[in-house]
């Protein structure tokens, strides 16, 4: 009984920061209506400036992260600025093909400069672990958890109260409507990529602590991250959140109970499953998912 | 001879009934026209004909025969065909590729399909522009680009949505008689239109809905004389209509 | 037939080259070429609706896995190997079907490298199967009977056939009637649907010509190498994200822009990879990736585009109802 929900334990604190991950996608999805497949690039660069930082620089990693969240931040408008901005009237198919460049493009420099090894960072607390009961709960989990948690209430905040959520929301809502009005889309975008940019980056440096970078790592992020968001609907925050738990939990309870080596597996078995049987996901879609091929 | 019948026809969307227990029939060789304010629900019943959408209640018959659950491109094969209100044509074709999408349908030699579409090209004044990209036309030869491939489905029936709007009144001059040689050619024609002046004096028969319901039905004349349909309209269009 | 002269006088070099020139290297690129010639073709079908396929790995794994296994364990020679090969990757591709049909762009592109990275695990893990990372070796014992052989002539002759044979698919498929369906659904699902297509149909026969392709080029490209192991055979690199690129680089949606993509392609990857030292491991992808953005954002249409138009004028005939070669 015990180990069962130790297995729990460590799937919701592993979800938490999946959520955090997941969120950021579906922030910029919802607001820009980009389905970006150099999403998880973005975790994988975030990790390795971590790793650099902790490395070089001995940086604790949750430090790093006053650095990597302005460094994620405008790598994320630079994306939108450079790569998506000036094809944003193209075909559906366009922008597949370009965000796929930009994957591999970024995945292969990762493996030039970085080579494939797999990294990690070993802190002081690395191997901490709280002990409840008889449950044992790693320090890093706890604390990346409780970061993600703190850092996906601010953003429910700051769509809820501030003048930029606000005006987030409304272009998620209708683009034409929030232009009528006098929103400046393309300022927005531009912000939108970036903090959805900065919260995945965060969300990279919590990881990095338990687990490993390598350059391959993005895609599976990326892959993640889809997974997350279809699950708890396109669009849909609260969603995000809650699928980004259960994916956690998901990971979890296969790596335990199946096969370390299927637990991704599983999860894009899941991943096809929802596609084809709920498409709008356990919690309902927000809009705009039409362009995308959810019908 | 009845060539569509639709019984007791009802869309819901959620909590807004968009086409609220509709009943008419449409005789082979007529010209009628489905006339309303905007958001009646015109579309919608056109919709539902074609197959695009699914009825919430109401049956849907074609020449005796129900065809109310078959799928779009099956209704299309029976003999439905349809344009839409903003044009759709497919880009990357050419004109000619666009009206052979259908012939190749009904056609598997690709020579008969190509002489086919050629030939309904010619029909509809298109034949220079078959090897140009429907980008490049005019707004109007798009419009004749629609309904030549609707027509290039050999259709029993044809659903006209707004094919005149956007047109200028030279423009729409000349659609009319296109129309009217359709119709000698064997198509029924079911068209929404809100140009009154073009519909009453292409129509054998109007029908008027409002807010999903049929408010009215008869000739140009009767309808435009009704009471109901003019509060409907709120004037205007109607009084145009009459002069 | 005029407009054929060209292209049969290129097959008949073809056809005579290794009688004069047969290094080993030089032959092992044509082949390779040949292969992804063959390999792009067959993801481009696909393409051809709009349906962008990042997970083609899927069927080429299925059946080289199906033709190897059936040749190592069961002695099944590939040429009737090929077979059950076939109808496993058909049997793969039915499960993405359901996928292709519901979901359009982006979303269905994420559904297809989901379904190959499925594979490649259960691949790994199944080791009863498949001897997972270890990989399993084709015996060599030569002879056209066995598909091996000492020399790379006879390879070389087999992919020709399979790149030449993917073309014509290909050019047959665009000038039917479902290369026309396949166009005005890439185009507008809804209004094909409303002219009488049956749009579930079509592309289910494109999936099943593009999958077939794929799997049959599995059969024949591990018959080359004489090893297959998961992280190969279902690899993303090699069989999902290259003929992708080649396809886009060469012109999307088109007969011969695979072609020329993959001409383009190939020979700079394996000059990238050997040539390049220290920083190749990841050079020439890194490259691909740049071309890749550079070419959607300034020539979407790819490379053979801006020669269309001058193909076109080459080739055709005088009277503008005369179809000219419109499907290059």
């Amino acid at each position: 009984m015990e180990l069962f929900i130790q297995v729990v334990v460590s799937g919701l604190l592993l979800g938490g920061v999946y959520a955090l991950l997941s969120v950021g996608l579906t922030l910029i999805f919802g607001v820009v209506r980009i389905i970006n497949f150099a999403h998880g690039e973005l975790m994988m660069m975030a990790m390795y400036l971590t790793y650099w930082l902790f490395h070089v620089h001995h940086i604790d990693p949750y430090l790093s992260i006053l650095i990597v969240a302005p460094a994620l931040f405008l790598v994320g408008m630079g994306v939108q600025r450079f790569i998506i901005q000036p094809i944003f009237d193209s075909s559906a198919l366009m922008k597949i093909f370009v965000t796929v460049g930009l994957f591999i493009a970024l995945q292969n420099l990762a493996l030039m400069l970085f080579k494939a090894d797999f990294r990690t960072i070993q802190t002081s607390y690395s191997m901490a672990t709280l002990d409840v009961a008889a449950i044992s709960i790693s320090v890093p989990r706890l604390v990346a958890f409780g970061f993600a948690l703190g850092l996906l209430s601010g953003l429910y905040l700051l769509l809820k109260l501030t003048l930029v959520g606000k005006a987030m929301r409304a272009v998620a809502e209708n683009r034409v409507v929030a232009q009528l009005m006098g929103i400046r889309v393309q300022r927005l975008y531009l912000i939108t990529f970036g903090m959805g940019s900065a919260l995945t980056g965060i969300a990279g440096a919590l990881l990095l602590p338990f687990t490993y970078v390598f350059p391959t790592v993005g895609g599976i992020y990326t892959l993640l991250a889809f997974v997350v968001v279809v699950l708890g609907g396109l669009g849909n925050m609260a969603g995000a959140f809650l699928g980004g738990l259960f994916i956690g939990l998901v990971e979890s309870f296969s790596g335990f109970y199946v096969s370390p080596a299927l637990k991704e597996a599983v999860y894009f078995v899941i991943f096809i499953l929802i596609l084809l049987v709920r498409p709008q996901g356990l919690f309902g879609v927000g809009k705009g998912t039409e362009e995308v091929g959810l019908k | 001879m009845r060539l569509l019948q639709v019984d007791s026809l009802t869309r819901n969307f959620g909590g807004l009934t968009a086409v609220d227990d509709v009943s008419f029939e449409i005789r082979q060789g007529e010209i009628v026209g489905l006339i309303g304010p905007n958001g009646a629900g015109k579309t919608t019943v056109f919709n539902l004909i074609s197959g695009l959408l699914d009825p919430s209640h109401g049956r849907i018959y074609l020449e005796g025969k129900e065809i109310t659950p078959l799928k779009p491109y099956q209704k299309s094969l029976l003999g439905i065909g349809r344009t839409f209100q903003i044009v759709r044509p497919f880009d990357g074709m050419t004109v000619l590729e666009n009206v052979m999408v259908p012939t190749l349908a009904r056609h598997r030699d690709p020579r008969k399909a190509r002489e086919l579409a050629i030939g309904v090209l010619k029909d509809a004044g298109l034949e220079v522009d078959a090897d140009a990209n429907p980008q490049n036309l005019t707004y109007a030869r798009r419009k004749r680009l629609e309904v030549a491939r609707a027509l290039a489905t050999n259709p029993k029936l044809l659903l006209l949505d707004e094919v005149l709007a956007g047109l200028n009144s030279m423009e729409v001059s000349e659609a009319l008689p296109l129309i009217r040689r359709i119709r000698e050619r064997g198509v029924t024609i079911f068209m929404i239109e809100h140009i009154m002046a073009a519909l009453m004096s292409v129509s054998d028969r109007v029908l008027v809905l409002e807010q999903g319901g049929l408010i009215a039905e008869g000739t140009p004349s009767e309808v435009t004389a009704n009471p109901r349909v003019v509060k409907a309209y709120l004037g205007e269009e109607i009084f145009d209509a009459k002069s | 037939m005029r407009g054929r002269i060209p292209l049969l006088v290129v097959l008949a070099g073809l056809a005579v080259l290794p009688v004069f020139y047969s290094a080993p290297y030089f032959l092992h690129m044509v082949i390779l070429i040949f292969f992804y010639i063959a390999l792009t073709e067959a993801w481009n079908i696909l393409a051809l609706c709009g349906k962008v396929s990042l997970g083609h790995a899927a069927f080429f794994g299925l059946g080289a896995y199906t033709s190897a296994i059936l040749c190592i364990k069961k002695g099944v020679v590939p040429w009737i190997g090929l077979f059950p090969a076939l109808l496993v990757t058909f049997i793969g591709a039915l499960a993405l079907a359901i996928p292709l049909l519901r979901l359009r762009g982006p979303m269905f592109t994420l559904a297809s490298i989901a379904y190959a990275e499925v594979l490649r695990r259960v691949a790994m893990v199944w080791r009863d199967l498949t001897a997972g990372a270890e990989g399993l070796t084709i015996p060599f014992t030569p002879g056209w009977e066995n598909l091996t052989f000492t020399t790379k002539v006879p390879y070389y002759y087999i992919f020709l056939i399979l790149a030449g044979g993917s073309v014509y698919i290909v050019h047959r498929l665009y000038h039917s009637a479902t290369g026309h369906h396949l166009r005005a659904i890439a185009s507008d699902e809804e209004a094909a649907q409303a002219l009488g297509i049956n749009t579930n149909k079509v592309q289910l026969v494109a999936l099943f010509w593009s999958a077939g392709i794929t799997g049959l080029l599995g059969v024949f490209y591990t018959q080359y190498v004489y090893m297959i192991e998961p992280e190969w055979a279902f690899s993303s690199t090699l069989f999902c994200l290259q003929p992708a690129l080649n396809g886009i680089i060469g012109g999307l949606g088109t007969i011969w822009g695979p072609v020329v993509g993959s001409i383009l392609m190939t020979p700079l990857g394996e000059y990238l990879r050997s040539y390049l030292g220290a920083l190749q491991q990841g050079l020439n992808f890194f490259i691909y990736g740049l071309v890749l953005i550079g070419v959607v954002m300034v020539l979407p249409g790819g490379i053979i585009s801006p020669l269309l138009p001058l193909l076109r004028r080459l080739i055709s005939s005088k009277a503008s109802t005369h179809a000219p070669k419109e499907g290059l």
